[in-house]
């Protein structure tokens, strides 16, 4: 039993080469590093193919699994759209398309994009793959406990997708899911559908609990020795701090969808006042409609920042390692990150300015928003401070970052006008607000996953992806999109109104009628282009270009294992020495234009390093 | 190609779509213009500043392409940079806050003089309700709805016996005239907008809300429900028409009150039953 | 993971000393084991929840369109012909407290590795939770007994049933599931699986005494959040 565990390896980890200095008399050794705090960890081997590639407790085939499941929900949560756009452009064209279907297609369209496909992929694939890796850890701290979260996501989508096959079909209660509406005769799925949704939004905050905790800890208690918290890289705070919001904000989705829950089973009226239907009064009476809404958007809000640091996070490496420069103002971009993510809990009303809450909290939350503002914009600019005076590689990773700031920008900006409380009146629940969101959060960090898998496909693979598809791919998606959602705005400025199954009747829309043609298309395109990507990656993973060690030359710690792709336990026998931050790039006077984070500063004195 | 060049012509034809879209908001007909002016203004500041980052990006990917050879500058911070930089957002962002809090302050405080409207929702439908002579619409219950009372009045209220019903999805008002919309629903959320007038609302089942504006334009408009309530949601419209003053009056004249819909069904009761009578 | 190590760590003074010692290499809680930093993370995330749910019942008790219940009336107990209010709930609090003060004596002799001690006393914190829940199933079946429903409620507004089985019935389970854990540690403190350092059967992780004190965190919390529940519903 015993060769399954690393028990013996413990005493070399703690022998590193520079325990020495601090002692009175001999001049102070520059390399020096506080011996280990924290012994080597326990760590259990698969050993078949059920333990190494199932049931594994290695955090970085469980940050594969997170991707590919999530990838699959993605792609169903694609075609939903391809049917939405057919209906909305060409009404009729597909025959079995109820109002029905439709809003149940918008419903699951947008649940499955927001909570399964993107947090699923940030926090259960980049986070589980790159966390131990970036702050050089063995693994997560707690792998039995990481294997059953991902398992926990995997009967969550599980249920998600069975609601397809009930009687009734899936809820189709728009992916916020307000009551009364949501359980109520009127609404397609509110019997088994709505109970299916609530039972798997329920499993996925359960298993996405034990996900994070687990990331928490590995980046509090278990980074290598020398990595302080003000060296890690900015993906790794990203996914920390969206982690952060995650445990504080699921919490009140959970206590949500069990009270809707209990409203539909059990008869009780957390959100259910009096209710006339089909002129019989309904058994319920007293309950608050607006609490729901509390209660999800105390969740929502957060959750559109537990996908966007992330994405701020990643994109940030990006632009660093590709335009050959050290990020720009790095201790400003921490704590805007964690700024942003406490601010998050103080905006979630901005959702509901016109959801006839009291209209006196719209000063506070509307002056909350904005503040919001300025972090962001502050991210912004250093990105954009990043590219300038870099030395900047225009492969397709650097693509996606630059097409991640046009959109970025854009969505950030029509953020502006939603947020400000009297602008947000005439424009909400219309097309400027769905414009906005998938600019923003859709778009955006479409980008950014984009970006980082071209960017670490090397490292998981061990492959290069093609240069020349990757580059048709972003130009598809990036022209697609944005050809999609910038026009879309200019529908809600005429009036249209989100959530209509159709739409032509009225006076001012029949102009919107070659438009709505002309972005379904684009929506086709980019949709079809995704599938570059699944071609390329089967492609490369057979005939790709072997990447080697660190291909794009970059500082942080993941390229820096002794194998690629790196095995279990990620290290070997010894575990990495960090003497400095992840973005020592260019430095005068240095032979290279990177200085690795293991590099000691022995090697490099020299130089005219100025921050570690 | 450069890439360079197609982000340019991005950034280019987004202002251009800007100048010469053929999409763009309907003449306000109320007094909310304001709300456009907060637009515009958050168009010239947002906008510019989507230019400006936009343009210097292409910029920097123009001049600080790739070259063998050649070293990126090395600098960490720049504090001073940065200060300078936070100070303007910080400014910016408050010139777009200060005018839409003011605007958002008249929205929230409802004239005297403006008149209610009962505006009642189901699925999928509307109602409207007026006071009548007294000023004052009559309290109301979901529990009272009935045919014969429609809007569920409660029958012991004074105020309202008079209050003028309207029992149609269409709904007339009186031009440069405040009104005080109050919307009330009996099932689930709806919300009562029409695009001219730029104001909206949630109608919540259990509670009543309000907000107000002043139509300033004679015509008539669509009403849209824009809250998601069920399957018939896209299809739940009405109408509103604004009337001149004297149209208005001769309009609001030939309307029921609660009083005749209850003599009315009193006549019937008393007809029934002298038809009962003499069939016996 | 075993016992941390910080020897040769000094922390360092004032108020930026202390965000250096945050900031610095490995960990930022020095010398806190693993797991319990996590049940503190996933304490507060729970936290949360119970907030979220309290909030709630202070909301929909405020919207109800019928009065909500006299409390003491009816968590009252009729015993030997007289009628005292909160006798049951005042016996359960009490239960449950002393649970905690065992739970805490438990951790005490598990770091002194007192097997014996240790191990009664997790048995005897186990027992008083046992009791708890048991008494909590028998108010359940008295209210039942009395007409009241998540639906419905003779003595007033339906929400009051609605909020007291939903709280009190999430809270039990925190609690039960508290108790089978107990018994499980119980059983692995006699037979010496933390003395032997031996495997767990599903994590595969070392045994160790820190375990109990993990345990006795989420104990303590579930007898915190009784408090709070005990203030907001039987004494509003």
């Amino acid at each position: 039993m015993s060769e399954e565990y690393n028990d013996n390896k413990t005493v070399h980890a703690q022998s590193s080469e520079t325990i020495s200095g601090g002692t009175s008399g001999v001049a102070p050794d520059i390399d020096y590093v506080r011996p280990a705090e924290i012994p080597e960890q326990d760590l259990y081997h698969g050993h078949s193919f059920i333990t190494k590639w199932v049931f594994c407790q290695d955090a970085k085939v469980i940050g594969v699994q997170y991707f590919l499941l999530a990838t699959f929900t993605g792609i169903i949560g694609l075609i939903l759209s391809w049917l939405m756009r057919l209906q909305l452009g060409f009404p009729g064209a597909a025959g079995f398309m109820t109002a029905e279907h439709y809003y149940q297609f918008v419903t699951m369209h947008g649940m499955i994009m927001v909570v399964y496909f993107l947090t699923a992929l940030f926090l259960g694939g980049f986070g589980n793959y790159l966390i131990p890796l970036m702050v050089g850890a063995r693994d997560m701290v707690f792998p039995y406990l990481n294997m059953v979260s991902f398992w926990m996501f995997f009967i969550a989508v599980l249920v998600l997708l069975s609601s397809f096959f009930v009687p009734g079909g899936p809820t189709g209660a728009g992916w916020t899911l307000y009551p009364p509406q949501t359980i109520l005769e009127g609404t397609p799925g509110s019997g088994a559908g709505i109970l299916l949704m609530c039972l798997s939004l329920i499993l996925f905050v359960a298993g996405f609990t034990m996900g994070g905790l687990n990331y928490l800890i590995t980046v509090l208690q278990a980074r290598t020795r020398g990595m302080t918290l003000m060296r890690m890289p900015l993906t790794v705070w990203g996914i920390f701090t969206a982690t952060v919001l995650a445990m504080l904000a699921f919490p009140a989705l959970l206590v949500g969808a069990l009270m809707m829950s209990l409203d539909k089973v059990l008869g009780t009226s957390f959100f259910m006042p009096t209710i006339l239907k089909a002129g019989e009064v309904l058994e319920y009476g007293g309950g608050s409609p607006i609490l729901f809404q509390h209660l999800f958007w105390f969740f929502g809000h957060p959750e559109v920042y537990i996908v966007a640091l992330p994405a701020f996070g990643i994109i940030s490496d990006l632009i660093s390692v590709h335009s050959r420069k050290n990020i720009f103002g790095y201790r400003m971009m921490v704590w805007a990150i964690v700024g942003i993510g406490g601010l998050s809990f103080f905006v979630w009303a901005h959702h509901m300015y016109v959801s006839g809450m009291n209209p006196w909290f719209g000063f506070f939350f509307a002056t909350t928003t904005l503040i919001i503002a300025v972090p962001t914009a502050m991210k912004v600019y250093n990105w954009i401070l990043t590219l300038w005076r870099g030395n900047i590689r225009m492969n397709t990773v650097m693509l996606w970052c630059l097409g991640f700031i046009v959109t970025f920008v854009n969505g950030g900006i029509t953020g502006i006008f939603l947020g400000n409380v009297s602008v947000d009146v005439p424009l909400s629940d219309t097309y400027f607000v769905i414009a906005h969101f998938h600019m923003v959060m859709g778009i955006a960090p479409l980008m950014v996953i984009m970006g980082a898998v071209y960017h670490w496909f090397p490292l998981v693979a061990g492959k290069f992806l093609d240069e020349k598809l990757g580059k048709w791919h972003f130009w598809l998606t990036f022209l697609g999109a944005y050809s999609i959602y910038f026009p879309m705005h200019y529908l809600g400025f005429i009036g249209v109104p989100r959530r209509y199954f159709e739409m032509y009747d009225s006076p001012y829309m029949t102009s919107a009628v070659g438009m709505n043609e002309f972005i379904s298309l684009a929506a086709f395109l980019v949709g079809a282009a995704q599938f570059i990507l699944i071609y390329n990656i089967i492609r490369a993973l057979k005939v790709g270009k072997p990447a080697g060690h660190n291909p794009w030359q970059a500082c942080s710690l993941e390229w820096l294992t002794p194998k690629v792709p790196p095995e279990h336990g990620n290290w070997g026998d010894r575990l990495p020495v960090v003497h400095r931050w992840a973005y020592d790039y260019s430095v005068p006077g240095a032979k290279e234009d990177f200085i690795t984070q293991t590099t000691a500063p022995s090697e490099v004195v020299d130089t005219g390093v100025e921050k570690t | 190609m450069h890439p360079g060049i197609i982000f340019f012509l991005v950034i280019l034809g987004s202002i251009l779509f800007h100048i010469f879209t053929p999409w763009y908001w309907t003449d306000v007909a109320s007094n909310w213009g304001g709300m456009d002016d907060t637009i515009t203004l958050t168009f010239w500041i947002g906008g510019g500043v989507f230019i400006a980052v936009c343009l210097f990006m292409v910029y920097c990917v123009f001049k600080f392409s790739y070259k063998e050879g050649r070293r990126a500058e090395y600098k960490p911070e720049d504090k001073k940079l940065e200060k300078i930089l936070t100070w303007a957002t910080t400014i910016g962002v408050v010139a777009l806050l200060a005018p839409g809090l003011v605007i958002w302050n008249n929205y929230v405080n409802v004239p005297k003089n403006a008149i209610e409207v009962d505006v009642m929702a189901w699925q999928w439908g509307w109602q409207y309700r007026l006071p009548g002579k007294d000023g004052k619409l009559g309290t109301t219950q979901v529990v009272n709805i009935n045919d014969n009372n429609p809007f569920g009045i409660n029958t012991d209220d004074p105020y309202g016996k008079d209050d003028v019903m309207i029992q149609s999805d269409v709904l007339n008002l009186e031009n440069n005239k405040p009104v005080k919309i109050l919307l009330r629903s009996v099932d689930v959320l709806h919300n009562w907008y029409v695009p001219q007038f730029r104001a909206k609302m949630d109608a919540v089942p259990g509670i009543v809300t309000y907000y107000w504006f002043e139509p300033n334009k004679v015509g008539e408009y669509e009403v849209l429900c824009v809250e998601y309530c069920g399957v018939g949601h896209y299809a739940m419209r009405g109408g509103v028409i604004v009337q001149s003053d004297q149209d208005y009056k001769n309009w609001l004249e030939q309307q029921e009150t609660y009083s005749d819909l209850i003599a009315k069904q009193q006549n019937k009761e008393i007809n029934k039953k002298k038809l009962a009578k003499k069939i016996n | 993971m075993s016992d941390p190590k910080i020897e040769g760590y000094v922390f360092k003074p004032g108020f930026s000393g202390m965000a250096k010692d945050t900031g610095s290499d490995q960990t930022m809680f020095k010398g806190v084991h693993w797991g319990k930093a996590m049940m503190w993370i996933f304490l507060l995330s729970d936290t949360f929840i119970f907030s979220c749910f309290l909030i709630s019942y202070m909301k929909g008790r405020g919207s109800t369109l019928v009065d909500w219940p006299y409390p003491s009336e009816v968590f009252g107990l009729h015993v030997f012909g007289v009628d005292v209010p909160l006798l049951l709930i005042a016996i359960m609090t009490f239960v449950l407290i002393t649970s905690s003060g065992t739970m805490a004596l438990a951790v005490k002799y598990g770091y002194e590795k007192n097997r014996k001690m240790c191990g009664w006393l997790i048995l005897a914190t186990a027992i008083g939770g046992l009791t708890f829940v048991g008494m909590q199933a028998f108010e359940w079946s008295k209210l039942i007994h009395e007409g009241v429903r998540p639906w419905e409620n003779p003595f007033g507004a339906p929400q009051f049933g609605s909020f007291f089985f939903m709280i009190t019935g999430f809270h039990g389970t925190h609690v039960s599931i508290g108790v089978i854990f107990l018994f499980i540690y119980a059983y692995k403190t006699f037979a010496g699986h933390y003395d032997e350092r031996k495997r767990g059967w599903f994590t595969t992780m070392k045994g160790d005494y820190v375990e109990i004190e993990i345990l006795g965190l989420y104990w303590h919390f579930v007898d915190l959040v009784w408090v709070f529940i005990f203030a907001f519903f039987y004494l509003w």
